[in-house]
């Protein structure tokens, strides 16, 4: 069963205008927390034990908390660019709910005291902008933006941005390069965005899901919000489930909720009656798992982790057992050299070299020792460069090729998959692009 | 200050201070492409890594601050390995045409291979194409393919030049330097970007393919292109010079110099040089004898004339030294205060553009204003001009100017000095206004050493005085000032003949011996910045 807290009034289609979200009880803890101390709105979401829901996991109050204790201009930005391969869930949230992101965000930017933030939204997303702008105009007319915010003498002003389509940007520090209008490039930290972020100033980036939970957090409380979940993952959690299942969408489960179970009953099973064979649990990035280790996993932070993979933005994708994982290694390699923003070397030379590799192997070139070579490269680019993707890279590499060893070989040996027993014919996304092997 | 300790020897550094340029200024040797001293920090090529007590992740030494007891290394297996595997990474794609490359020699690739890889590379698959011999403007071509894109450059122009020709387009292993649209990497500070890069894809049209690198050596001088004295290194074997690069001073130029400095070098070449003394008699122009005895012949000539029929030019390209024995033997031995300080006209609105030109194109005019003031000599070009019409001045010395292209009033100023019955023109560079000048009447060419030639120093803008060393010597029968002023004043000189040919294998010292001491002198992670 899902637990329906933060969609609990998704269903209703008025839910996203204001008078409809009015109605169901939107706006009534903005009033409550413009009467609040800012601090004690931070304490609230440091107890609540909310972690950030884009994918790093990092307590959302502690993040606040690195904020400098001083008067200097800060900014609050919404990482709505959602470009983990996936993950959908944001964009759910910004269509069926737009103003239960914006009362989150404006409390959260009272509670860190910023005047002005901005929503970074992922440019494909025509739809979620424009009911995004059309919920900041109506919430500047209803005076819940603007000046002097519901008479609380708090000023707070709105915008949405919109993406490019670089999954780079949805890196906290890519995304602020590109807000300025620079190339989308993640910066060199220290200074951490907190210290010295959007336009040298302290600078809070937080995902929709998280900005949007806050406004429970001060509802029903810490103790109300752990009501849910466990003590390290605390609250509830929407997954993008997604693959070869019966019902994919997005569903919200308690964390610590069984993945079997997401797959099995909220899931409705494998489609066409296959079997189970991977799941990549949280995003693109996160390392794959096998059938059997799905049976143990519990969706939350600490589990996962604990198996080697992670939680990350809640994308679940299921792989059934009649997909060549070769195959869909390749189209993950091809995703990463695509998106590497070429600033560091063993990023921007190692996704494209990890995915000459994959394309060896898939085109009957492999050789053996290709296999361990897979291992060595993704190894050296782990935790070498100024951001995550060169690890988002490596991870899916590792794991793919350790768990699934013996259809690398397979492939290596008979130059065909040992899943679809045939050859392997170029993607269309190869052939249009021309510069896979170029 | 902090203590900490850095591959086991305890430093004291300043509070702020970054681990790469503690171990830098302590001379610890760590592998580097992105960061420079004169730049901000990108901490993109990831290959000063470093390990530190208590941190389980390799931290890149640019970006991390030195604390108080930091336990720093860079010697460990761990850092050795990620070390090489972060070279490899910047050499899958690289082309690897040493035997055509300019850089080859003195590349940074090269270097760390030798010190850190040495292994075979596992690359089995084709490497990315990009654009070979692109055009970026007047003096620089670009060889994408080699680029490590280390971001120098582009940083260069936004951080230093401040022109912004520079940007990295597309993405990750498509990434490529280009000049944004409808830009061209034309600004008076362009060559310095092939300096600072690291490998060889910023090559510059002047140097491409002249020389190899390891058949040049290399010695430390001054700019004398203008008055600014930026410190260069200049590169020459027996053919000549062939280049010159900007030499770290914190106080004068930083880590840079202009590109009209680089030319600097072309004067100095034998193509450009007067070789022999030539006198102007009967009508034709003739070679006479050997420098030094022309010189002396002139000083019985002078010693009988009439203290007021002599006169002497100065340009402001002779250094301290030079000035002070020139004017002593004028205004000492022949008693004569008819000196007159030849300006070069500024050609510049504006006296300095803010970086490091300056309008005043002589490297020593400070030098040659103090050298007057000592001599009490206040003497106009005016007077000069009055004192040749009316015959007064009857033998005039010049010594005249070694960039000549920047005395853009040459052919009058010629002409005037032909106007003194007995003319004797000291110069380094080929005078050809001289030979097209039609009242000539005994007129007598000496030729000159050049900066690059001879010792002394110079004050610049600032009043700041550098001592120099000569470098080699390009005309050996040419004359310096002090010989010139002692063998004018009668006296004996030894005058010291190096042939030419000699100059540059003088240490018998066979070419990659000549690199291993460049190399050992000259290490890429000491210097080279």
């Amino acid at each position: 069963m899902e637990t329906k807290y933060l969609t609990e009034f998704y269903h209703l289609p008025e839910f996203k205008n204001l008078d409809g979200y009015r109605k169901n009880g939107g706006y009534i803890q903005l009033t409550k927390a413009l009467l609040m101390q800012p601090q004690a709105i931070i304490d609230e979401v440091k107890a609540s034990g909310l972690r950030g829901r884009g994918g790093a996991g990092f307590s959302t109050g502690m993040k606040w908390g690195f904020l400098p204790k001083n008067n200097e201009p800060r900014y609050l930005l919404c990482n709505a660019d959602e470009g983990e391969p996936g993950t959908f869930k944001d964009r759910m949230m910004m269509e069926k709910a737009p103003h239960q992101l914006i009362e989150g965000m404006i409390i959260s930017a009272f509670a860190i005291g910023s005047k002005k933030s901005y929503i970074y939204v992922r440019g494909e997303y025509e739809e979620s902008i424009t009911t995004l702008l059309t919920a900041i105009q109506e919430a500047y007319k209803a005076g819940l933006l603007g000046k002097n915010i519901l008479g609380s003498g708090f000023d707070h002003d709105m915008d949405v941005y919109r993406g490019a389509g670089a999954y780079i940007c949805g890196e906290e520090t890519g995304m602020i390069s590109s807000l300025e209008g620079l190339k989308g490039q993640p910066k060199l930290k220290p200074p951490f965005p907190a210290v010295q972020g959007f336009l040298k100033k302290p600078t809070i980036v937080n995902n929709v899901e998280t900005l949007a939970a806050v406004k429970y957090i001060l509802r029903d409380g810490a103790q109300g919000y752990r009501k849910y979940g466990t003590e390290k993952s605390a609250g509830t959690k929407l997954f993008s489930l997604s693959g070869n299942v019966n019902k994919p969408g997005n569903y919200e489960v308690p964390l610590a909720y069984p993945l079997k179970d997401m797959i099995n009953i909220l899931g409705g099973g494998i489609k066409n009656g296959k079997k189970l064979k991977a799941v990549i649990p949280g995003g693109s990035s996160a390392p794959v798992m096998t059938a059997e280790e799905v049976e143990r996993a519990t969706l939350d932070y600490e589990c996962l982790a604990q198996m080697g993979t992670m939680l990350g933005s809640g994308a679940i994708i299921v792989i059934d057992d009649s997909k060549c994982m070769v195959e869909c290694l390749a189209n993950l390699t091809h995703f990463y050299r695509h998106e590497s923003c070429g600033q560091c070397t063993p990023c921007r030379e190692g996704t494209g070299w990890l995915e000459k590799i994959v394309h060896s192997i898939l085109s009957g070139n492999g050789r053996m020792e290709d296999i361990d070579l897979l291992i060595k490269v993704a190894d050296n680019m782990k935790g070498k460069t100024i951001c995550a993707l060169s690890d988002a890279a490596a991870l899916p590499v590792l794991s793919f090729v350790t768990k699934f060893r013996d259809e690398f070989e397979y492939f290596v040996q008979h130059g065909k998959s040992k899943v679809k027993g045939t050859a392997y014919k170029t993607p269309n996304y190869i052939a249009d692009k021309g510069h896979a092997h170029a | 200050m902090l203590k900490c300790t850095i591959n086991g020897v305890e430093l004291e550094v300043k509070e702020g201070t970054s681990i790469i340029q503690a171990m830098f200024d302590n001379h610890q040797k760590i592998a580097h492409y992105c960061w420079h001293p004169g730049l901000s920090i990108a901490g993109v090529c990831r290959l000063c890594m470093v390990e530190i007590e208590g941190n389980p992740r390799l931290q890149i030494a640019c970006n991390t601050v030195v604390t108080e007891g930091m336990n720093i290394n860079n010697t460990s297996s761990k850092v050795q390995e990620a070390v090489k595997w972060g070279l490899d990474f910047h050499l899958i794609n690289h082309p690897l045409d040493c035997p055509i490359c300019d850089q080859a020699g003195e590349c940074g690739l090269q270097d760390q291979y030798m010190e850190f890889g040495q292994y075979t590379s596992e690359m089995a698959e084709p490497k990315q194409k990009k654009r070979k011999v692109v055009d970026l403007g007047p003096t620089i071509v670009l060889d994408s393919e080699r680029c490590i894109l280390c971001s120098r450059c582009v940083r260069f122009t936004d951080e230093v030049s401040k022109t912004n020709e520079l940007g990295i387009f597309n993405r990750g292993d498509h990434a490529e330097i280009g000049t944004h649209d409808g830009k061209k990497l034309d600004n008076r500070y362009s060559l310095n970007t092939v300096d600072i890069c690291p490998v060889g894809a910023l090559t510059s049209k002047d140097f491409r393919f002249k020389q190899r690198a390891w058949y040049l050596k290399d010695s430390d001088t001054i700019c004398n292109g203008c008055s600014t004295g930026c410190n260069v290194k200049v590169y020459f074997n027996k053919e000549g010079l062939f280049r010159v690069k900007p030499r770290f001073n914190a106080e004068v130029n930083g880590h840079w110099m202009c590109d009209d400095g680089r030319n600097t070098y072309k004067f100095v070449n034998k193509e450009a040089r007067l070789e022999k003394s030539q006198e102007y008699k009967n009508g034709a122009w003739n070679v006479t004898g050997a420098a030094g005895a022309v010189t002396k012949s002139f000083s019985k000539l002078l010693a009988s004339a009439q203290p007021e029929e002599i006169g002497l030019v100065l340009t402001g390209q002779l250094t301290n030294e030079e000035y002070e024995s020139i004017l002593n033997t004028f205004t000492n031995t022949l008693k004569t205060k008819n000196i007159y300080h030849w300006k070069s006209p500024e050609t510049e609105k504006n006296n300095f553009d803010g970086l490091l030109i300056r309008a005043d194109k002589n490297p020593n005019t400070n030098g040659l204003l103090a050298a007057f003031k000592k001599h009490g000599i206040s003497s106009t070009w005016t007077d000069l001009e009055a004192k040749l019409n009316s015959k007064q001045i009857k033998n005039l010395v010049v010594i005249g100017p070694e960039n000549i292209a920047v005395y853009k009033d040459i052919e009058t100023q010629v002409n005037l000095f032909t106007k003194a019955s007995n003319l004797m023109y000291f110069t380094s560079a080929q005078v050809a206004a001289l030979k097209a000048s039609q009242n000539i009447q005994s007129v007598t060419l000496i030729p000159l050493k050049t900066f690059i030639e001879k010792s002394g120093s110079f004050t610049n803008h600032a009043g700041k005085v550098q001592a120099f060393k000569k470098v080699t010597t390009i005309v050996s029968d040419a004359l310096n000032v002090n010989e010139v002023a002692q063998l004018l004043a009668g006296q004996e000189i030894k005058l010291q003949f190096v042939p030419t040919e000699n100059l540059f294998i003088a240490e018998n010292l066979r070419p990659d011996q000549v690199r291993l001491e460049l190399r050992k002198k000259n290490e890429f992670f000491f210097n080279k910045g």
